[in-house]
């Protein structure tokens, strides 16, 4: 019993190494797989795979507006403060107070791309952009804010 | 036909007609000792070009492509880096020992080369214990990493040093068991003499099953001591940032590092004499024709030819698994490899004895 | 002077200072790696000689077996990196009187003996001649003493094993 189960345990072995060697020799093989992007000589051409994560934006509409409603429960996702909503009441046309945002700060230096505000949004306002080429020579101009100036909430978000 | 032993006994006579004995073997000595770091640094070379190609091939990635046609020169550029910087002793450490542990490594290495038979007639000393000579040989490269290990005063140091201590004694066992196994078949320990009792085939042909599992040990123990991935726990980079040679730069560390894969050419074209031949072209039983058309390659060309792809084969393994941990290390050596490989050479005695090989 | 004249003093003088300096040094683990060169050098000689198997097993058990295990007991055990503290006088002459004692003997022993001259051809140090030796049962093999070496060696297995074994009710 314990022979027959030492040999199958090589057998089993030597079968799953023998798997992974078959792959590593079809990449070896098959040059057309490869997947390095020679950046920045194809900065024109450059392919980022789909879930490639740059910095978080918030679109805006052809109107200038948005779908951020204030909630903050994006700062509150955010494992490492680089989201902060700054808040004003706006008063609507039939004289009700309204929250909505006066400024969404985002800190790109703080920001590690993990994903969590976009998940945390309950409406979709922010998501994540795949430009990558943000260094700048002060570190102020990473401090950004996400609404544009003058934009306002779209209507029917709530 | 020209041989690289006539070009020998013409030098020899040369020198020996314008000099003293004793001067001329000097001066042979020296052509000896320069032919060798020639080879050395053309190994360097190739082999790391070579490393760096196959494992970016093997991960779907590009590897070096700026210098040179197809970065093929990107060796070169290394090897003037690490000429240009500074070989550093840190403070603490114990400098003699420090200073001397690469040169071990390397000299045990040029050792190494003699009884390696490149080619007809080049091989630079064919004495009567080949196989042993290698195997004695190859335990001392543990004491260059032992003694770079504790002189450095750090913890990665003698930790990586510890660990590729244990690996390489339990590996030596299995390694040389295996290499047995085709001494039993040949009957002799001379390199020159294993190569020719290959002359009608191979022995991983003519000796089958034994042979081949063998083969498979004999491979699996020689990445294990030269200290190569998936069992290279001596340097693991994830844990012992560079084990042994962590502290070392400059010239120190390329000497570590040349030493290492010319350890592996060694080794591979001692698996490529024992198994396939040597510089013995693809020879089948009693096709007269045949063997002959396979003479007009030449032999040095099946020599590098077999051994690259042999050190192909050991590239293979280290781009394809991961790296074990040292328990299941002594495991696979004590627990499978060495049982194997007795029971193994208890076969081959047994197939060498009633004649069932070819 | 013959070359190979030249390369036995080398040789022997390698022998020679590393021995001593072994001996002398007050760094554990630079003694053992002393004691690796001497043991190399006594390798060199053997080969010199061109008794190639016996260089090469010297290597294989001394230098590349006792010195590695030598090595890693000193990892285990010592304050590495410490210096020994200076013996005192007394234990220096005594030890010193020592060795010259035992040298003293040994070269009595060599000058004593009456070395015969022989015309007859040495065995050829080969592998094949050694091993017939090592198992023959006539004609002085040596097939009993190789047996009792292994006997010795099976027992000393058979006591580690015993060591090393959990004994249950430790265990629990
Ligand atoms: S991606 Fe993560 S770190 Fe960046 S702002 Fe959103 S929650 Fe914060
Ligand atoms: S971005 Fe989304 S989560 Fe953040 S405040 Fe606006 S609506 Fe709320």
């Amino acid at each position: 019993m314990f022979i027959k189960n030492y040999i199958k345990n090589i057998f089993s072995a030597v079968k799953s190494l023998l798997v992974g060697m078959k792959r590593t020799l079809y990449y070896f093989t098959h040059h057309k797989e490869i997947i390095t992007q020679q950046y920045p000589d194809n900065r024109d051409t450059l392919i980022l795979p789909e879930r490639f994560k740059g910095e978080v934006v918030m679109p805006h509409n052809e109107n200038n507006e948005h779908r951020c409603t204030g909630c903050t429960a994006c700062e509150l996702a955010c494992p490492n403060g680089s989201i902060k909503v700054i808040t004003k009441f706006d008063i609507s046309p039939d004289g009700k107070k309204k929250k909505a945002i006066d400024k969404l700060v985002y800190h790109l230096e703080l920001c590690t791309m993990c994903n969590l505000c976009v998940e945390a949004c309950p409406s979709d306002a922010i998501k994540m952009a795949q430009t990558f080429e943000h260094s700048v020579y002060d570190r102020n101009q990473l401090t950004k804010t996400l609404n544009n100036p003058g934009s306002k909430i779209m209507d029917g978000v709530e | 036909m020209w041989s690289f032993s006539n070009i020998a006994n013409l030098v020899h006579e040369v020198l020996a007609e314008h000099f003293n004995p004793a001067i001329t073997l000097a001066i042979e000595m020296v052509i000896a000792g320069v032919s060798v770091i020639g080879l050395f640094a053309i190994l360097g070379l190739v082999l790391v070009i070579m490393e760096r190609k196959v494992s970016a091939w093997m991960q779907i990635r590009l590897g070096p492509n700026r210098v040179g046609p197809k970065g093929m020169l990107q060796s070169l550029a290394d090897t003037l880096k690490l000429i240009v910087k500074e070989g550093m002793t840190p403070n603490g450490a114990d400098k003699l020992l420090f200073n001397l542990a690469p040169f071990i490594a390397m000299i045990v290495a040029m050792l190494l080369m003699a009884p390696i038979a490149f080619a007809k007639d080049l091989q630079m000393w064919d004495l009567n214990i080949g196989i042993l000579y290698v195997s004695a040989l190859s335990s001392v490269t543990v004491i260059s990493i032992l003694m770079a290990g504790w002189s450095s005063n750090n913890k990665f140091s003698l930790l990586g040093a510890m660990r590729s201590g244990a690996q390489i004694v339990s590996y030596e066992l299995s390694a040389g068991l295996s290499a047995l196994a085709i001494v039993v078949l040949t009957g002799s320990l001379q390199i020159s003499e294993i190569i020719t009792s290959q002359a009608n085939g191979w022995w991983i042909f003519k000796g089958h099953i034994p042979a081949i599992i063998a083969f498979v040990t004999f491979i699996i123990a020689v990445t294990a001591e030269t200290n190569r991935a998936p069992f290279d726990l001596a340097e693991a980079e994830s844990e012992l940032t560079a084990g042994f040679h962590t502290e070392y730069s400059g010239m120190k560390f390329a000497l570590f590092f040349l030493a290492e894969y010319v350890n592996v050419f060694i080794m591979c074209s001692i698996a490529a004499t024992l198994f396939f031949g040597g510089w013995m072209p693809l020879h089948i039983g009693n096709w007269h024709k045949f063997n002959h058309v396979m003479d007009f390659i030449p032999s040095s060309i099946w020599f590098f030819g077999k051994t690259f792809f042999l050190i192909f084969v050991i590239m293979w393994f280290r781009w394809t698994f991961p790296r074990l941990r040292i328990d299941q290390l002594l495991d696979l050596e004590w627990k499978y490899l060495l049982p194997i490989t007795m029971f193994n050479l208890l076969l081959v005695t047994a197939v060498a004895i009633l004649g069932w090989h070819f | 002077m013959k070359g190979s004249t030249i390369v036995f003093y080398l040789l022997a003088l390698l022998t020679l200072v590393c021995g001593i300096l072994s001996v002398s040094t007050r760094q554990i683990f630079r003694a053992a790696i002393y004691l690796l060169f001497t043991l190399i050098g006594i390798a060199g000689i053997y080969f010199w000689l061109d008794y190639q198997f016996i260089a090469a097993v010297q290597i294989v058990v001394y230098v590349g077996g006792i010195v590695v295990l030598i090595i890693f007991s000193i990892f285990l055990t010592q304050q590495t990196g410490e210096r020994l503290p200076r013996q005192k006088p007394g234990r220096k002459i005594f030890s010193a009187l020592a060795v010259f004692c035992g040298f003293a003997f040994t070269m009595l022993q060599v000058f004593q003996h009456e070395f015969t001259g022989t015309l007859e051809e040495g065995a050829q140090p080969s592998v094949q001649n050694i091993g017939k030796l090592m198992l023959g049962t006539q004609n002085g093999g040596y097939a009993l003493p190789f047996e009792l070496v292994s006997m010795l060696l099976l027992a000393a297995l058979v006591g580690c094993i015993v060591i090393a074994i959990k004994n249950k009710e430790e265990a629990k």
